[in-house]
C-alpha cells in the first residue's frame, strides 16, 4: 500500500465539491446558535427569576453531553417518532424522503448554544456594574441602557470568544457524518470506497477543513480589530 | 413504539456498559499525562523562537486546531503504519488500534494545551525569570522551581475545561473498528438486540454525570490554590 496522488487528487476534488455543505452547515449553526445563545445569556444575566436558574442547570448538565452521543440518540428517536410527527402535521413524505440535515442542526445548534451563551454571559459579566448604574442615572431604561451601554462595550470581548466557538463549529459539522449527511469528509471518501485506500481520502478531508477554518478566521480576526476600533486604551 | 425505550433493558445494560469506562479512561489519562508534557515543551519552544522550528510549531499548531479530531485520528491510523514502513521497514498494522487513537490524542492535546501553556507562561513577569538567573539558577531549574508552581495557578480552570474536552471527544474513538469504550460497546449492544436508544442513553448519562463531577472538582480546585482573588 502507498500513498497515491491521483487518488489523492480525486479525493480533494470530491471534498471540495461539498465545501458548500459544510460552510452551510457552520454559518446556519453559527448565526441560530449567537441568537439563542445571546438570549440566554442575557436573562441569565438579568437574573430572570425561574427561567434563569434552570437555564443555568439546564446548560451545565447540557454541556456534559459530547455532540456525537447527542447525534446519535436525536438521530434514532428521529428515526422511531417521524412517523408520528408526520402524521401529527399531515406531512405526506416518508422518512427515506426527508433530509436528516434537520437532526443535524438540532444537535449542532444545541450543542453549541450552551458554548455561544456562556461566552456571550462572559463578556456581559465583565462590564463593570456601575455602568448599570450610570445609564439608570441619567434616566435611561433598562433596555436602552443594556443596548446603549452595555452591549457595546461588551462587544470587543465576545468577539474573540466567538472565533474560538466558530472554529469548534466547523469541525463540529464533521460529526454529522456519523447520520448519513455528506460533507467534506463523506465527499473526500467517496473515491476511496473504489480504491480500499482511505488514507488519501482523510488527507484530503484534512487539507479542505484546514483551508475553511484558515479562510473563516481570517475574515474573523479582521472583524475582531475593527471590533477593537473604539475600545479605550488604559494607560 | 412503548416498546422502543425500557427502564429494565436500561438497567440491564449500566452493568454491561460502566465497566468499559476503563478504556475511556485509558485513553484520557494517556493522552493528557503524555500530552501535557509534550505541550509544556511545545508551549517551551514556541517561547524560545528557535528560527526554523518556529515556524514548524505555527504550522503544527495550527493543523491541529483547523482539522476535525475526527479526521486526525483517521489520519494517524491509515497514516502512521504507511510512514514507519516507509522509513523504518516495519509492519505495525497488527497494532492495537488504542494505540493511533492514543497517539492522536496526544498529539492534538500537544496543540491544544501547548497554546494554554504559553498564554500562563508569557503572563508571568519576565522579572521572575531574571530573578531566578540572579540568584544563580539555571533555565531549567528557574522553570521548574519558580515558573511552573505560578502556572499552575493560572491555566487550572483552562486545564479542566480541556480535560473535559478530551473525556468528550472520547466518544469518537468507536468510528475506529474494534475499541470497545462505552460508545463502542453501547453500538455493539444494540446491534446485537435490535434495541439501540437504551444503550446510547446509558452513555449519555455515564457522559454528563462525570462532566459534572469534573467540572466541580476543578471548580473546588481552582477556588482552593488561588489565594489572591478574594
Amino acid at each position: 500500500m502507498t500513498f497515491q496522488f491521483d487518488n489523492l487528487a480525486a479525493s480533494l476534488q470530491g471534498a471540495v465539491a461539498y465545501i458548500p455543505v459544510t460552510l452551510k452547515l457552520t454559518l446556519v449553526t453559527f448565526v441560530w446558535s449567537i441568537l439563542i445563545g445571546f438570549l440566554i445569556a442575557v436573562i441569565r444575566n438579568y437574573k430572570v427569576p425561574v427561567l434563569s436558574k434552570f437555564l443555568g442547570v439546564f446548560i451545565t448538565v447540557y454541556m456534559g453531553l459530547p455532540l456525537m452521543v447527542a447525534l446519535v440518540i436525536y438521530h434514532l428517536l428521529f428515526l422511531t417518532y417521524y412517523e408520528n410527527i408526520a402524521l401529527f402535521f399531515h406531512i405526506s413524505k416518508s422518512v427515506n424522503e426527508i433530509n436528516p440535515l434537520i437532526v443535524g442542526y438540532i444537535a449542532l445548534i444545541s450543542t453549541s448554544v450552551c458554548s455561544y451563551s456562556e461566552t456571550i454571559r462572559g463578556a456581559l459579566m465583565s462590564v463593570d456594574h456601575t455602568q448599570y448604574e450610570a445609564g439608570y442615572s441619567i434616566g435611561l431604561t433598562k433596555r436602552q441602557t443594556f443596548f446603549r451601554i452595555i452591549l457595546p462595550q461588551s462587544v470587543p470581548t465576545i468577539v474573540p470568544g466567538l472565533i474560538n466557538n466558530l472554529v469548534g463549529t466547523i469541525k463540529g459539522t464533521n460529526l454529522v457524518s456519523a447520520i448519513g449527511i455528506i460533507e467534506v469528509m463523506g465527499g473526500a471518501l467517496y473515491p476511496c470506497s473504489r480504491t480500499y485506500s482511505y488514507l488519501e481520502g482523510y488527507v484530503a478531508a484534512a487539507l479542505v477543513y484546514w483551508l475553511i477554518s484558515f479562510v473563516l478566521e481570517t475574515i474573523a480576526r479582521r472583524v475582531e480589530v475593527v471590533s477593537n476600533r473604539f475600545r479605550r486604551q488604559l494607560v | 413504539m412503548g416498546d422502543y425505550f425500557s427502564i429494565e433493558r436500561f438497567l440491564n445494560l449500566i452493568p454491561k456498559i460502566v465497566p468499559q469506562l476503563s478504556v475511556t479512561f485509558a485513553i484520557v489519562i494517556v493522552s493528557m499525562v503524555i500530552g501535557t508534557l509534550l505541550a509544556l515543551v511545545v508551549a517551551a519552544l514556541e517561547i524560545k523562537r528557535f528560527p526554523v522550528l518556529q515556524q514548524i510549531l505555527k504550522v503544527y499548531v495550527s493543523y491541529m486546531r483547523g482539522t476535525p479530531l475526527l479526521v486526525q485520528m483517521m489520519v494517524v491510523y491509515y497514516g502512521l503504519p504507511l510512514l514507519i514502513q516507509t522509513i523504518f521497514k516495519i509492519d505495525i498494522n497488527s497494532w492495537s488500534p488504542i494505540v493511533f487513537v492514543d497517539i492522536a490524542f496526544i498529539l492534538n492535546e500537544g496543540a491544544f494545551l501547548g497554546e494554554i501553556f504559553r498564554g500562563a507562561i508569557l503572563s508571568i513577569p519576565i522579572e521572575q525569570t531574571e530573578a531566578g538567573y540572579s540568584i544563580g539558577m539555571t533555565g531549567v531549574q528557574t522553570f521548574v522551581r519558580i515558573i511552573l508552581p505560578q502556572i499552575i495557578r493560572i491555566i487550572i480552570p483552562a486545564y479542566g475545561v480541556d480535560l473535559i474536552g478530551v473525556f468528550h471527544n472520547t466518544s469518537l474513538v468507536f468510528t475506529i473498528g474494534g475499541i470497545l469504550d462505552i460508545m463502542g460497546k453501547a453500538k455493539i449492544l444494540g446491534t446485537a438486540t435490535g434495541h439501540t436508544l437504551d444503550g446510547y442513553v446509558v452513555v449519555a448519562l455515564i457522559y454528563v454525570l462525570i462532566s459534572v463531577a469534573l467540572k466541580i472538582i476543578f471548580y473546588l480546585l481552582d477556588k482552593k490554590l488561588v489565594f489572591e482573588r478574594r
